[in-house]
């Protein structure tokens, strides 16, 4: 499912994870053991030196309390996972979490409709994102999405894993995609009915970015609280 | 109770399976279905060795469902179903072939089949997790014991509610 | 650095497209016998287990539990805890035990003891193994009907001549849910003309699948899925009473259908509880026997890039299918899933389910293109039949796929392209022409099809859902318009329904309705000379060995 992991980041993890601290970028001695150097050409969890990032304050990304259940019908929530923006930043293809969002609102207030955002902590799994947020929107449309960058439009009367549309490869996503997918949702709040967004279905995506999805997602699962109501998010694009 | 039925279904399981491998036409080990007795893999496929023993919901013997008595409405969908007395033909044949845990679930099934559809996905609905509270689990299992007069599945949501209750799995609990 | 030309070389290989990952124990990424898996243990007083895998009554979660009071066969559960892993795991792969006395003991185990005895198996001794322990005799396989577009007209013929190809159960699922209705009748009508007898599942979500399958527009179910902690479970919108519950409602309607589990799932969902995937799949196994369940589809399936990543990875997969089978459950062991950029490594995660032979070899082959593949991409598609097949002639090995000419598949593309056209016409769906009719007569893909307004399909859906539409309505649909034969396979396959005779153990139809499963085609290998051998079915045999593509030394003309 998931795909293309930050690299730096997966890099980070392996390094964390499997306390074998390599040395990449050191040239090659002829002197020593030559094995430590082929291993690491030829291997993919190639380990850099970088740090983990941590959870990072980030200033257009701002935290303005418990988020309340919206009554107006022309808004439109994004629930975003726990470790959104802070401690992940970019999706599995990198693309910085600022413009998905960009976008989705984008798309939405295309339509004429608000968007809000909120971060969820309950869980870290999309649909579960979407369905804390159908409790809040007045709409009662979700865009939910993952650090990874999967997303789901969801409705407040369907069940939590059933969708309107759902976006499981990430690697597929676009920002265009992400526009298109506020437009849809936004356009389900007023009750039409849109054409799907069209994805491309490239099944091998998942064979390459299985494995880095699976690392990105415990680490959004680690920013998991149970409990945790969602936050309302302000976000500033300035 | 259900150990005496264990080692019964074990002993003729063992048997039967002698019986094929030695490919001898010995029939002791099958119970015939004539007297009363339970059915076993000799019984089996039902639709080939007992047709006459299966009817529809509504009565009918299996050869009334055709295109012809479809197309003239004679046979409708009410008519397509499963009856809990072949649920339980197919739970004997289950327990008999060695493997009693699939006779269990028609059991529970046999006792939902007379359960409407739409009433049959809330009751599904309402035991995933966090979707009842405890009362609202043991209304339930009051509803299939006294309107469906269904037991076993009565006890199953019995059970659950107090399972759900120790593991953190009621309304409120996530 | 300055490269090495080989090692640039090799670099580009499609292999290094894959994921691969190092070991990681306490967030589950290891095979089997992971640093924090459980010691095997069970504690019995008056009846009750009080202790199961080293926890004790009081720390049970809702898995342990469900397992404990139904999951084992408690009478024998004693002596066999006791007895050597390593004995336990000989007498799997030697053909002088039977199936019947080994299945004894294997449904006795924990979890802990099971995953212990497979880890004494190395490969070549799970296919061993694999060969006794399959429930049905006879093997095959299962495939997916899909396209993006959810195009009805091109489902329907591919349904036609997948069923003519040999899988006697295909799948579909949707792009978008709510076609969900469409897909299902599309497949079901296209399957049954292509041959009588093949059962068709639409995979969507729980409570909606079931309603599919009330309402006859399915006749099996599968992905029901289970998992092996019981946050995942929970993330899954299940616990194992409403799983167990579900698979009930289903017997009740008179529809087959096994679970779903498989190695990678609780990492790719996030909780491992730091154990290794043989051990994980090992509890979603035992919960499908607590269910009464008749079967489950495992092997990794759609998380096979999580097993496939680390090492020893495709053995633990063979591993946990065994697994499978040896607590007497009918097995679909995945090959479903697209796995690797590298067709070597393709045909590698084939081979051990495809020469022992399994309940279905794969749990999905792809009967359309991968790119119409809507769950994602399987490990082999439509342009690999003939690879295949050759696979088959070459081993003598019945995989279920035969081939067949190509007059043939127009042939019947066509006649279920016109099925469902009268289909939709008598139901009130938005037409489908004779130019689509065509198209998906001649179509490999869908972009050969010409485009459907999505947006009236989906509403039709939606409404016909509403309307009430069932069953009867398509077959007084097909018989209306003279699709006489076709009517009647549709009816009889109602009527196996209110029999029940497939809702047995690795239940299959061949071509005249006669239900093939485990209580009439009872697997009794016992080495050489016993079992099922495919120069010994000669029908399946003369299909295969004389592919089309093969000279006819009579007749060649030089």
């Amino acid at each position: 499912m998931a795909k293309e992991i930050d690299e730096a980041l997966l890099r980070s993890i392996i390094k964390d994870v499997i306390s074998e601290v390599g040395t990449v970028e050191t040239p090659i001695s002829f002197k020593d053991d030559p094995k430590t150097s082929a291993a690491q050409s030829s291997s993919n969890a190639a380990v850099a030196t970088q740090t983990r990032p941590t959870a990072n304050k980030v200033d257009w990304f701002k935290h303005v309390g418990i988020a309340k259940p919206g009554f107006s019908k022309d808004e439109v929530v994004i629930a975003v996972a726990p470790a959104f923006a802070e401690e992940i930043t970019r999706t599995m293809i990198k693309t910085p979490h600022k413009d998905v969002l960009r976008q989705v609102i984008a798309g939405i207030e295309e339509e004429g409709l608000k968007a809000r955002v909120v971060k969820v902590y309950r869980t870290s799994d999309v649909s579960f994102c979407a369905v804390e947020g159908d409790s809040l929107s007045g709409s009662g449309i979700t865009v939910g999405i993952q650090s990874k960058g999967t997303t789901i439009i969801h409705q407040k009367d369907q069940e939590p894993l059933n969708n309107l549309e759902l976006f499981p490869q990430a690697p597929v996503l676009t920002l265009d995609t992400y526009r298109a997918i506020g437009k849809n949702a936004a356009q389900y709040a007023k009750g039409m009915s849109p054409t799907p967004v069209p994805t491309v279905n490239d099944q091998m995506s998942r064979v390459q970015y299985q494995a880095l999805s699976a690392l990105m997602h415990i680490q959004e699962t680690k920013q998991v609280v149970v409990g945790k109501p969602a936050e309302e998010i302000e976000v500033n694009f300035d | 109770m259900s150990e005496v039925d264990e080692l019964v279904s074990k002993i003729l399981t063992q048997i039967k399976d002698d019986d094929s491998s030695n490919g001898s036409g010995s029939n002791l080990s099958t119970p015939t279905s004539s007297n009363g007795a339970e059915l076993g893999r000799n019984d089996y496929p039902l639709y080939q060795k007992h047709p006459e023993k299966i009817k529809s919901p509504t009565g009918k013997p299996l050869d009334d469902i055709t295109v012809k008595n479809i197309a003239s409405g004679k046979v409708d969908s009410k008519d397509m179903r499963i009856t809990p007395d072949t649920l339980r033909m197919q739970g004997e044949i289950a327990k008999n072939a060695g493997r009693p845990a699939i006779q269990k679930n028609f059991q529970r099934a046999a006792e939902l089949t007379k359960i409407p559809d739409d009433r049959l996905l809330e009751m599904y609905n309402s035991l995933r997790p966090y979707r009842s509270s405890k009362q609202e689990l043991l209304d339930i299992s009051s509803e299939l014991k006294n309107k469906y007069n269904a037991p076993v599945c009565a006890g199953w949501f019995e059970e659950a509610a107090d399972f759900y209750e120790k593991n953190k799995k009621l309304k409120g609990d996530n | 650095m300055k490269r090495q030309k080989r090692f640039e070389k090799l670099e580009k290989r499609p292999v290094h497209l894959d994921g691969f990952v190092k070991r990681w124990d306490d967030e589950g990424l290891v095979a089997m016998m992971g640093k924090n898996d459980p010691k095997p243990s069970i504690k019995i007083e008056n009846g009750v287990v009080t202790e199961l895998d080293g926890k004790t009554q009081d720390e049970f979660d809702l898995i342990d539990q469900y397992i404990a009071k139904y999951g084992i066969n408690l009478e024998n559960a004693e002596k066999v805890m006791n007895m050597d892993s390593l004995k336990l795991a000989n007498m799997l792969c030697d053909p002088n035990v039977p199936r019947s006395e080994i299945v004894q003991l294997t449904t006795a185990m924990t979890p802990a003891k099971a995953e212990e005895v497979i880890s004494k198996l190395n490969f070549a001794e799970m296919i061993m193994a694999t060969q006794k322990m399959r429930p049905r005799r006879t093997p095959a396989t299962q495939c997916h009907i899909t396209n993006t577009l959810d195009n009805p007209v091109e489902l329907a013929a591919d349904a036609a001549e997948a069923a003519r190809r040999g899988f006697p159960e295909q799948e579909t699922t949707t792009a978008v849910a709510r076609y969900a209705p469409m897909n299902a009748i599309s497949i079901m009508v296209g399957s049954q003309t292509g041959r009588p007898g093949v059962i068709t599942q639409c995979s969507v979500e729980e409570a909606d699948e079931l309603s599919l399958g009330m309402r006859g527009f399915t006749a099996y179910a599968e992905t029901i899925s289970v998992y092996g902690t019981d946050r995942v479970f929970t993330d899954g919108d299940d616990t194992p009473w409403s799983k167990g519950f579900l698979a009930s409602c289903y017997a009740s309607r008179g529809l087959k259908m096994r679970f779903t589990s498989g190695a990678g799932s609780e990492v790719m969902m996030g909780y491992t509880e730091g154990k290794s995937m043989l051990y994980l799949e090992a509890r979603c196994i035992f919960i499908t026997k607590a269910s009464g369940v008749q079967g489950l589809q495992n092997g990794g399936v759609s998380c096979i890039g999580i097993p496939g990543a680390v090492a020893g990875g495709i053995r633990e997969v063979l591993g946990e299918n065994l697994l499978c089978m040896m607590l007497d459950i009918e097995c679909a062991s995945g090959n479903d899933q697209a796995f690797s950029h590298s067709d070597i490594r393709r045909t590698e995660r084939l081979l051990g389910q495809f020469i022992a032979g399994t309940d279905y070899i794969s749990s999905g082959y792809a009967a359309e293109e991968n790119k119409d593949n809507t769950f994602a991409g399987s490990n082999m598609d439509v342009l690999d039949y003939d690879d295949y097949v050759t696979m088959e002639r070459d081993l003598a090995v019945n995989g279920g796929i035969y081939p067949i000419e190509e007059d043939e598949a127009i042939m019947i593309r066509n006649k279920a392209a016109k099925a469902i056209q009268a289909v939709f016409e008598s139901l009130g769906l938005p037409p489908i022409t004779d130019e689509e009719v065509e198209a998906a007569t001649y179509a490999s893909n869908s972009d050969d099809m010409p485009k459907r307004d999505m947006v009236q399909d989906m509403k039709a859906a939606q409404d016909l859902m509403a309307r009430g539409i069932t069953v009867v309505d398509i077959i007084k649909a097909l018989d209306e318009h003279g699709f006489d034969d076709v009517a009647d396979a549709v009816t009889h396959l109602a009527q196996q329904k209110v029999c029940g005779d497939y809702l047995q153990t690795s239940a299959i139809f061949d071509g005249n309705w006669n239900c093939i499963s485990a209580i009439n085609d009872t697997n009794d290998y016992k080495g050489p000379g016993t079992g099922y051998r495919v120069w010994e079915d000669e029908e399946t045999w003369n299909k295969i060995q004389d592919v089309p593509w093969a000279l006819d030394p009579k007749k060649t003309d030089f």
